[in-house]
C-alpha cells in the first residue's frame, strides 16, 4: 500500500510539475517559429501561481455547477494521469482502470467543462459549449478505434499491460495498422487539446473561441484549476500518444536508476512531440468550424483501418 | 456651361436658382425646395451621379435657414456637383432620399439627430448619432454651446428588434471588446452557427468633432482633423488643409504637394500591410501577421525617420508640409521602398502557398456589387465589391496628376478580395513612390498663408488607405470656422459589414469584419 501510495505521490508531482513546462515550452516554440521572442518556458508556472492568488468574479447567474467544474476538470485530469505510464509501465492507478475508464473520465471532465460554460447563461459559454460537443461527438469514437488497435495488439485494455507488452515485443511502429492508429490519435489529440487547425489557443476573438469561449467567465483560482487541469490533460494525451507507439525507455520497475533513465528518455519524446505540434500550429490557419467534423472523420477513418488492418498484417 | 448644366437648367430651371462654381472643381446648384428627390433620380439614371455626402448646416443667423447639401459626382468628371437645399426652420422637414438611396441612411439620421431637422419619409427614422438615452438637444445647432453640460442621461436605452423563431438566439457582442479597439455594439441573431441579421450600434465615442472645429483657431484645427481616425491622421489632416487652402485661395508649392504625395501612400502602405497580417491572424495563421507586423515596423521607423512621428502626426499644415528632407533621409526613403517591396513579395508569397488560409479566405463574407453600389460602399470594401471609385485618379490632388498608378477593382467581394485590393495597392503604392521620391523635391515646403477671408466654402477630398474622405468647411471671420463637415469612409461601410456577415458562420465574423477594418473612432467623430 505504501509502495503504490509512494508511486502515486511521485508521478502526482511529474503530473503538475511537467504540465506547465510542457505548456511553456510549446509556447515559446511557436514564438520562436514566427520570429517573436516569447515568454519563457517558466511563464506557464507563474500565471498559476499568480491565479491562485487572485481574487475571483463569479457570475450572479452562476449556480454550484460553476463552482464545482475546476475541481471537477483538475481532479479528472490527475486521476487520468495516474492511470497511465509515464516513466515506468507501471502506472499508480492502472489496476483501477484501462482505455476505456481514460476516454470516459476525458469525457467526464469535458461533460462538466461545458456545463460550466452554459451555466453562467453567458452566449459565448454557451457557443463554445456547443462547439465542444459536436467536435468531442466524432473525436472520442475516433480515439477509441486508434487505441483499440493497440488494445488488440496487446490482448489488454489495461494502459500498463499495453505498455509492458510493447516494451517486451521488438518495436513495429512501421506495421500499418500502428501508423494508422497513431495518424489517429495524433488528430485526436489537436482537437482535444484546442490547437490549431482545430482551436486557437492563443486568440482574443471570442466569437472563434471553443475550449476558451467556455471557460471565459472563470478568473482566478478557478482558472488556474481549468488551465492547469487543461495543461494536465494534454501532457496525459502526449503520453499516451508516446508511450502507445515509442516505448523507447520505460523502465519496467520503480528502481531510481530505471526511473532517471526513463524521465529523461520520456522528456525527450514528449520535446520531440511538441515540435510536432507546434509545426503543425505554425504552419496551418484554422479551419473553418464545419470543416473540423471533416477533419475528425478522417482521424475516425484512419482509426477504423487501422482496427481492420490489425486483422489483415 | 455644358450641355449637361443646360440640360440641368431646363428640366430643373423653375427650382434651380442659381449654379455658381466657387472654383473650378466645385459647382454649388442652389436649389429652391428642400425636396431634390426629382433632381436626385435624375442624376442618378440620367448621368449614373453618386452621391457622396449628405450634410446640414445652421445657417439661420445669417440667411434664416438651414441648408442640406447634397454632393454628388460622377465618372470622368472631377468636378463635384453640390446642391444647397434650404430647410425652413419654421418647418424644419425634407424628404428623406434614404428608401431610393440606402447610401444616405446613416448621414440623414445624423442631420435629425445633430440638427433637429426630420428626414421625412425616412424608413426608419431612430436615433443613430445620438444614442437613444440622449435628452432632446441638436448640438450642432449655432444656439448650443460648445460648453453646455448635460444632466445624466435618463432616456430610454436602445431597443434592439428583437429575433424569433425557434433555436434563434441572440449574441450581443460588445461594446467593450477583448483586445485594444474601440467600443461598438454588434448584436447577431444566429440560429446555431449561422447569422440571420446583425445589428450595429455605433456612436459610443461620440465627440462633437464637428462642433469643436468651429471653436478652434484654424492652424490647431490641423491637429484635431489628425485625430479624427488615429490610423489616418496624414489623409485627414492632409484632407482640411486641403479644403482650407481652397477657401484661401493659395497655392500650395509643388514640394510639398510631392512630399504629401509620399506620406499618403507610406500611410496607406502601412495600413494595408497591417491588415494583411490581421486578417491572417483572425483565421490563425500567425507566422504571416509576425512578418506583417515586421514589415510594418520598417515603415513606422521610416515614418518617424521622415516626420519625426510614426503615425505622421505633426508634419501637414495649412499652406505644405512643416518641414523637408534633406539627402540623408531621402537616401532612407529610397532604400526602405527597395528593401520593403522584396519583403513584401515573400509575404505574399508565404499566403499564398498556405491553402489552408486561402480556405478559410475565399467566399467567405461577400458582400455582392449590387449590394455595395446601393450601399455607396466605397474605398477597399468597395473596389473588392466591383466599385471603381478612387480619389486618387477620379479628382487628383496633392501631387497624384503627375504620376501612374493603376485601381484594383474586383467583383467577388468576398474576404480574400478584400485582401487582394490591398496587395495590390501596396504593390501601386510603391510604384508611386519611387516616382515621387525622384520628383522634384527641392524649393519650397511651406507657402506663407494669406489672411483667410470669411464666408468661404471648399471641399475636399482625400483617399485615405480605407477609401474617400470628405472635409467640407466655411470659413468664419478671425481665422476660424463656421462649420466643418467630415465624413470618413467607414461611415459608409459599416452597414455593408451587415450585409456581408449574412449566412456566414459567427466563427467567420471576426475575419470579415477585419477584412474591412472600419473606424470607429472615424464613423462616431
Amino acid at each position: 500500500m505504501t509502495g503504490l501510495l509512494a508511486k502515486a505521490g511521485l508521478q502526482l508531482v511529474l503530473l503538475l510539475l511537467v504540465a506547465p513546462f510542457l505548456s511553456g515550452i510549446i509556447k515559446t516554440l511557436k514564438a520562436r517559429l514566427q520570429t517573436r521572442r516569447g515568454p519563457d518556458v517558466l511563464q506557464s508556472y507563474r500565471d498559476i501561481f499568480k491565479l491562485l492568488r487572485k481574487g475571483m468574479v463569479i457570475p450572479d447567474t452562476a449556480s454550484w455547477i460553476f463552482s464545482t467544474t475546476p475541481y471537477i476538470v483538475f481532479v479528472i485530469a490527475i486521476l487520468v494521469g495516474l492511470m497511465i505510464p509515464m516513466t515506468t509501465t507501471d502506472a499508480p492507478l492502472s489496476l483501477f482502470g484501462g482505455v476505456l475508464a481514460v476516454v470516459y473520465l476525458l469525457a467526464l471532465g469535458r461533460f462538466f467543462l461545458a456545463l460550466g460554460g452554459l451555466d453562467t447563461g453567458s452566449s459565448f459559454g454557451g457557443l463554445g459549449s456547443s462547439r465542444e460537443m459536436t467536435i468531442s461527438a466524432i473525436a472520442e469514437p475516433a480515439m477509441m478505434l486508434a487505441i483499440f488497435t493497440v488494445a488488440l495488439g496487446a490482448n489488454s485494455t489495461n494502459l500498463s499491460e499495453m505498455a509492458k507488452v510493447a516494451v517486451s515485443q521488438s518495436w513495429k511502429f512501421l506495421a500499418p495498422s500502428q501508423m494508422l492508429a497513431f495518424a489517429a490519435l495524433f488528430i485526436v489529440l489537436i482537437a482535444e487539446t484546442g490547437r490549431i487547425p482545430v482551436d486557437n489557443p492563443a486568440t482574443h476573438l471570442e466569437l472563434t473561441m471553443i475550449h476558451e469561449a467556455m471557460i471565459l467567465e472563470y478568473s482566478g483560482p478557478y482558472l488556474a484549476l481549468i488551465e492547469w487541469g487543461a495543461s494536465i490533460k494534454q501532457l496525459v494525451l502526449m503520453t499516451l500518444l508516446v508511450n502507445t507507439f515509442f516505448p523507447f525507455g520505460l523502465s519496467s520497475d520503480w528502481t531510481a536508476r530505471g526511473l532517471g533513465l526513463g524521465l529523461i528518455f520520456y522528456l525527450t519524446k514528449m520535446l520531440l512531440l511538441a515540435f510536432l505540434i507546434v509545426l503543425v500550429e505554425t504552419t496551418n490557419a484554422k479551419l473553418r468550424l464545419f470543416r473540423v467534423p471533416e477533419l475528425l472523420m478522417v482521424s475516425f477513418i484512419l482509426g477504423a483501418l487501422a482496427l481492420i488492418s490489425t486483422f489483415l498484417f | 456651361m455644358s450641355a449637361f448644366f443646360e440640360a440641368l437648367q431646363q428640366k430643373f430651371g423653375a427650382q434651380i436658382q442659381s449654379i455658381s462654381a466657387e472654383r473650378e472643381e466645385e459647382i454649388y446648384v442652389l436649389f429652391g425646395d428642400p425636396d431634390i428627390r426629382a433632381l436626385a433620380e435624375y442624376l442618378r439614371s440620367a448621368v449614373e451621379a453618386r452621391l457622396v455626402t449628405v450634410f446640414a448646416e445652421d445657417r439661420r443667423s445669417a440667411e434664416g435657414v438651414f441648408f442640406n447639401y447634397y454632393v454628388f459626382e460622377r465618372k470622368g468628371d472631377t468636378r463635384y456637383l453640390i446642391v444647397r437645399a434650404p430647410v425652413r426652420a419654421d418647418h424644419p422637414e425634407f424628404p428623406s432620399l434614404s428608401a431610393e438611396l440606402p447610401a444616405v441612411n446613416w448621414q440623414e439620421r445624423e442631420i435629425q439627430d445633430w440638427f433637429g431637422l426630420k428626414a421625412d419619409g425616412h424608413p426608419n427614422p431612430r436615433r443613430v448619432a445620438l444614442h437613444d438615452n440622449w435628452p432632446d438637444v441638436h448640438p450642432l445647432c449655432k444656439d448650443f454651446p460648445l460648453e453646455t453640460v448635460l444632466p445624466p442621461f435618463e432616456g430610454e436605452r436602445h431597443i434592439y428588434r428583437p429575433a424569433l423563431g425557434e433555436g434563434v438566439f441572440q449574441v450581443p457582442v460588445g461594446p467593450v471588446h477583448a483586445g485594444t479597439i474601440e467600443p461598438g455594439h454588434f448584436n447577431f441573431a444566429v440560429a446555431g452557427e449561422p447569422i440571420l441579421y446583425l445589428q450595429l450600434r455605433m456612436f459610443y465615442t461620440h465627440k462633437g468633432t464637428e462642433k469643436l472645429f468651429e471653436k478652434l483657431p484654424i492652424p490647431k484645427a490641423v491637429f484635431l482633423a489628425e485625430s479624427i481616425s488615429g490610423d489616418s491622421s496624414f489623409s485627414h489632416g492632409t484632407a482640411f488643409c486641403q479644403a482650407v487652402e481652397r477657401a484661401a485661395q493659395m497655392e500650395v508649392p509643388l514640394r510639398a504637394l510631392v512630399m504629401r504625395t509620399i506620406l499618403l501612400e507610406l500611410e496607406r502602405i502601412c495600413n494595408h500591410v497591417a491588415d494583411i497580417g490581421a486578417i491572417a491572424t483572425d483565421v490563425g495563421f500567425v507566422v504571416a501577421n509576425a512578418h506583417a507586423s515586421r514589415l510594418k515596423e520598417m515603415l513606422v521607423s521610416l515614418n518617424e525617420q521622415l516626420t519625426g512621428n510614426r503615425l505622421l502626426r505633426g508634419m501637414v499644415c495649412v499652406g505644405g508640409v512643416r518641414r523637408g528632407w534633406d539627402i540623408v533621409q531621402l537616401a532612407s526613403l529610397r532604400a526602405a521602398v527597395d528593401a520593403f517591396a522584396s519583403e513584401f513579395q515573400d509575404l505574399v508569397a508565404l499566403i499564398d502557398s498556405s491553402e489552408s488560409t486561402r480556405d478559410r479566405l475565399e467566399q467567405t463574407g461577400v458582400l455582392r456589387p449590387e449590394k455595395a453600389k446601393d450601399l455607396g460602399v466605397v474605398g477597399v470594401a468597395g473596389r473588392a465589391s466591383g466599385m471603381d471609385l478612387d480619389v486618387r485618379r477620379d479628382h487628383p490632388y496633392a501631387a497624384y496628376g503627375r504620376y501612374s498608378f493603376r485601381v484594383p477593382v474586383y467583383q467577388v467581394g468576398d474576404v480574400i478580395h478584400r485582401m487582394q485590393v490591398r496587395v495590390d495597392e501596396v504593390n501601386e503604392s510603391l510604384g508611386i513612390l519611387r516616382s515621387a521620391a525622384d520628383d522634384s523635391l527641392h524649393g519650397d515646403f511651406r507657402a506663407q498663408v494669406p489672411p483667410i477671408p470669411a464666408d468661404r466654402c471648399a471641399l475636399s477630398a482625400v483617399e485615405g488607405w480605407r477609401g474617400e474622405i470628405i472635409h467640407w468647411i466655411r470659413t468664419g471671420p478671425a481665422n476660424h470656422l463656421e462649420r466643418c463637415k467630415i465624413k470618413d469612409p467607414s461611415l459608409n461601410n459599416w452597414p455593408a459589414l451587415v450585409e456581408a456577415v449574412q449566412g456566414n458562420i459567427i466563427a467567420d465574423f471576426p475575419v470579415i469584419n477585419k477584412s474591412f477594418n472600419l473606424s470607429y473612432s472615424g464613423t462616431d467623430r
